[in-house]
């Protein structure tokens, strides 16, 4: 496919697999023969922090990391992190939320921070964009058996959903070629399951 | 051959996705190197273990993690001094600690090639400062390279070496946080194998530093910069495109280096106006190339320097501007448009360079959320020993009244300073928490307990000096050295307290109690106890509180993380801890005070719970609660 660039903001929580999803997305899109630069987030950060994987891809593409308003998919792993990057959403921008809460400590320590509702994650990520979709992935991985694979769920979301520009067969291979063998078969049907939700979701885009 | 994992394979033309440090490792492979030797530092931690992968197919290479990187640099001078490619790799900041070597490893020149990596972090995402390392070719005389891609940093780290050897000079390979930590398609080259055995050539007047010998290598060096001068036009990464459109009737050139030339190439291809521009791209960012950038003044109306942090083109730019009387032909321009502080934003970028060129832009409209955001800082994992011993001086110093300057160093134990702990007042460089308590000692009442605190790898890298002083001096303080056996904030590499080299292999391992002891602490001034048995810990605090002198308290457990490790392999069952809602009061004192992130708090129910997927059994929450709520269930 011949486009100018492709930007795929991954956000969510240390320890929950940002990197391993921008790695996955990374080598797939080098499998489909695009140019490819990815930034991430080490170090300090991924002790339980915030953290971000930037994914660009295409004809012209040279930096590692995506102009604010110009994420052309915004994937949180966790719903909060897709509101504190909400710089990276424009028009556009379509943004599939994992729907599982991971509660940040700093909710403990002032009773005026608190942990906002969906909905109201929603109503905000909404003023940008209207392509706003919470993923059910824990329960949709639980279903193909292990809730581990809520990632590669995401990732058959992405594909599904028919905008992302990249083969399946080379997300697929690029899923297998990161993940322990014995686990084959497990992601396999959370792939599936997710490719399907994605579709689902295909008809309410806008 | 499918068994040698990818990165060590001589396989030139093969294409994969790398993370930069990962290309930087294979760039050293490349190279021929012999010698590498380095301290973990974000963001260079990942060259090494990469190129360790290659040392079972490439037995010639001689890697090591060092105890900091003034030692990691001196055994990369003694490599180069043996005639052998050599390479020391470390943080932006590490090169401080590294300078007092390095700047005279400069004078002594080279024999085999000598680089030194710099891995600097515009933005600070995990260090103390952003100091612009670029200053150090000005400081010490020597060449700086700077890659903008996965592939030239590569390219260019092989060149290095031949550079290094062909100048007889140290070079500086200058790096940031978005090359080192992102990933992008390279092709492999060539593997050298430059059959050279180490040997020395006993040049004394060479490899001493007497007066008699460095005054004389003054002039050389000297010699040596003006000659890499006149060279620095030819040199192969450096790119001069000029343009002879002009955009609102003025002709405009740029000049960029690393990662910031990639963003402005982007900016420009934002604005479709990269093919309407004059672009000079350094990869010899000292000594400058004068012809070239001569060429370019000559060539334009205005020009914008686009390098991230200090002015330091730009600068040089307008000394050369006014030495070649270009002062009223062409206006340079840098830091009026572009920020001195952080990392470039892409969009930052385009919206200056539509100021910059006269191009109507506006930036997408951002919206005001109408929630708050909740903080996510990074924190100490579940069951990390360092907050146990926080946990413990906290609670002391509440019970007794007790005032502390507690100085903490670099490492997970840094993030002591946020909430809920908040127990961290001073923190300033490796080693510095026994330093400053040091001086601390001098300038506070008797009834101010003086502590310092820092971990196992930061004691080895810069503890033990500062330790001897206050042994020496008398200077009383209470030392913390939390050991749980890994360089853990860096991503847990091992190190002394562990024994175990960079290749995995049995080296020797030292016990901190050891060293201490022999670096003159009474043995009743020594207190060594395991982190997760909060009882006995306190107690033994307690004892060091009361005691005089300079007294140490180490307390020890594996670091958590890599402790999960073991237990997945080993399909080790932990215990399993819930809360009894029976007696639970809702008091919080676990996530206000504690904060170990396993502990969850439902505000309608006012009961605390565990989170079972994070939770790694370490119990400490039954030993925090006030109310005896936690429980290990039983099997």
């Amino acid at each position: 496919m011949n486009i100018d660039q492709f930007n795929i903001l991954s956000v969510g929580v240390g320890g929950q697999g940002v990197i391993r999803v921008t790695q996955i997305l990374a080598s797939a899109a080098l499998l489909d023969n695009y140019h490819v630069r990815t930034a991430e987030t080490h170090g300090m950060a991924q002790r339980g922090g915030s953290v971000s994987g930037y994914l660009r891809f295409g004809e012209l593409v040279d930096g590692p990391l995506i102009p604010a308003g110009f994420a052309d998919i915004i994937m949180a792993l966790e719903p909060l992190e897709a509101v504190r990057n909400i710089k990276y959403a424009g028009k556009k921008s379509i943004i599939f939320l994992n729907d599982k809460r991971i509660l940040p400590l700093s909710i403990y320590q002032s009773k005026k921070i608190v942990y906002p509702d969906f909905d109201e994650i929603l109503a905000n990520l909404k003023k940008i964009t209207n392509n706003v979709f919470f993923i059910k992935a824990t329960d949709l991985a639980e279903k193909a058996g292990n809730a581990k694979t809520s990632n590669v769920i995401m990732l058959g979301v992405l594909i599904g959903s028919g905008i992302l520009p990249l083969s399946k067969e080379n997300l697929e291979i690029s899923i297998f070629n990161n993940i322990p063998a014995k686990a084959k078969e497990i992601n396999k049907i959370a792939f599936k399951l997710g490719i399907e939700e994605g579709k689902r979701i295909r008809s309410e885009l806008n | 051959m499918s068994d040698i994992p990818v990165i060590a394979q001589n396989k030139p033309g093969k294409k994969l996705i790398m993370l930069g440090n990962e290309a930087i490792a294979r760039g050293i492979l490349e190279a021929g190197v012999i010698i590498a030797a380095a301290y973990p530092g974000t963001p260079s931690s990942e060259i090494m273990p990469a190129l360790a992968k290659c040392v079972p197919y490439h037995p010639e290479l001689r890697v090591e993690w060092s105890v900091n990187e003034k030692v990691a640099f001196e055994i990369a001078h003694a490599g180069s001094m043996s005639n052998v490619r050599s390479i020391a790799v470390m943080k932006h900041v590490g090169l401080n600690v590294a300078s007092d070597a390095f700047m005279t490893a400069c004078y002594h020149g080279v024999r085999g090639g000598l680089v030194v990596i710099s891995a600097d972090d515009p933005s600070q995402f995990s260090s103390q400062n952003e100091q612009d390392n670029r200053y150090y070719g000005l400081h010490a005389i020597a060449p700086v390279f700077e890659p903008s891609t996965a592939q030239e940093a590569k390219d260019m780290l092989k060149y290095a070496f031949q550079f290094s050897e062909e100048n007889n000079s140290v070079v500086i390979f200058r790096t940031t946080t978005r090359l080192n930590h992102g990933r992008a398609d390279v092709e492999f080259g060539k593997i050298l194998k430059l059959d050279r055995t180490p040997e020395f050539d006993w040049d004394r007047h060479r490899w001493t530093c007497v007066p008699s010998s460095t005054r004389p290598q003054r002039t050389e060096i000297l010699l040596r910069m003006k000659k890499m001068k006149e060279k620095a036009d030819d040199f192969p990464f450096n790119e001069l495109t000029i343009s002879e459109e002009k955009i609102n009737g003025k002709r405009y050139g740029f000049i960029a280096t690393g990662i910031a030339h990639a963003h402005m190439i982007d900016a420009l291809n934002f604005h479709g106006i990269k093919d309407k521009v004059s672009i000079l791209k350094l990869g010899l960012v000292n000594p400058l190339p004068q012809k070239l950038i001569k060429k370019l003044m000559t060539s334009v109306d205005e020009l914008l320097v686009v390098e991230e942090l200090e002015p330091i083109f730009e600068e040089q730019c307008k000394a050369f501007a006014y030495d070649w009387s270009l002062g009223d032909k062409v206006r340079i321009h840098g830091k009026d448009f572009l920020p001195q502080q952080g990392e470039f934003k892409p969009e930052t970028l385009i919206t200056q360079f539509a100021k910059f060129v006269g191009i109507d832009y506006t930036p997408p409209e951002s919206t005001t959320l109408d929630i708050i955001v909740p903080p996510r800082l990074p924190q100490m994992c579940p069951a990390c020993s360092h907050r146990n011993i926080y946990w413990i001086m906290k609670q002391f110093s509440k019970k007794h009244k007790m005032k502390f300057v507690n100085n903490s160093d670099i490492g997970c134990y840094s993030l002591g300073v946020y909430k809920p702990l908040e127990m961290v007042d001073t923190m300033l460089c490796m080693g510095g928490s026994i330093g400053m308590a040091n001086g601390f000692a001098k300038t506070m009442p008797d009834d101010i307990l003086v502590t310092a605190f820092l971990g196992d790898s930061t004691f080895f890298h810069s503890g033990v000096a500062p330790l001897i002083n206050a042994v020496y001096n008398r200077n009383n303080m209470l030392i913390i050295i939390s050991d749980n056996s890994f360089t853990s904030m860096t991503g847990g590499q091992d190190n002394p307290s562990n024994g175990i080299t960079l290749t995995k292999e049995q080296g020797t391992k030292i016990l901190i109690e050891n060293v201490v002891k022999g670096c003159g602490v009474p043995e009743e001034n020594i207190w060594v106890h395991e982190a997760y048995d909060m009882e006995g810990l306190k107690e033994k605090f307690e004892q060091a509180v009361k005691a005089k002198g300079v007294r140490v308290i180490i307390p020890r457990h594996m670091c958590s993380l890599q402790e999960m490790r073991l237990v997945k392999k080993n399909k080790i069952k932990l215990p399993i801890i819930k809360v009894d809602h029976d007696v639970c009061i809702g008091c919080q004192t676990c996530v206000r005070q504690f904060g170990c992130p396993a502990i969850n708090f439902d505000y309608e129910i006012r009961k605390a719970s565990i989170d079972q997927e994070q939770c790694r059994g370490c119990k400490t929450c039954i030993y925090i609660c006030p109310s005896n709520a936690f429980y290990v269930v039983k099997e």
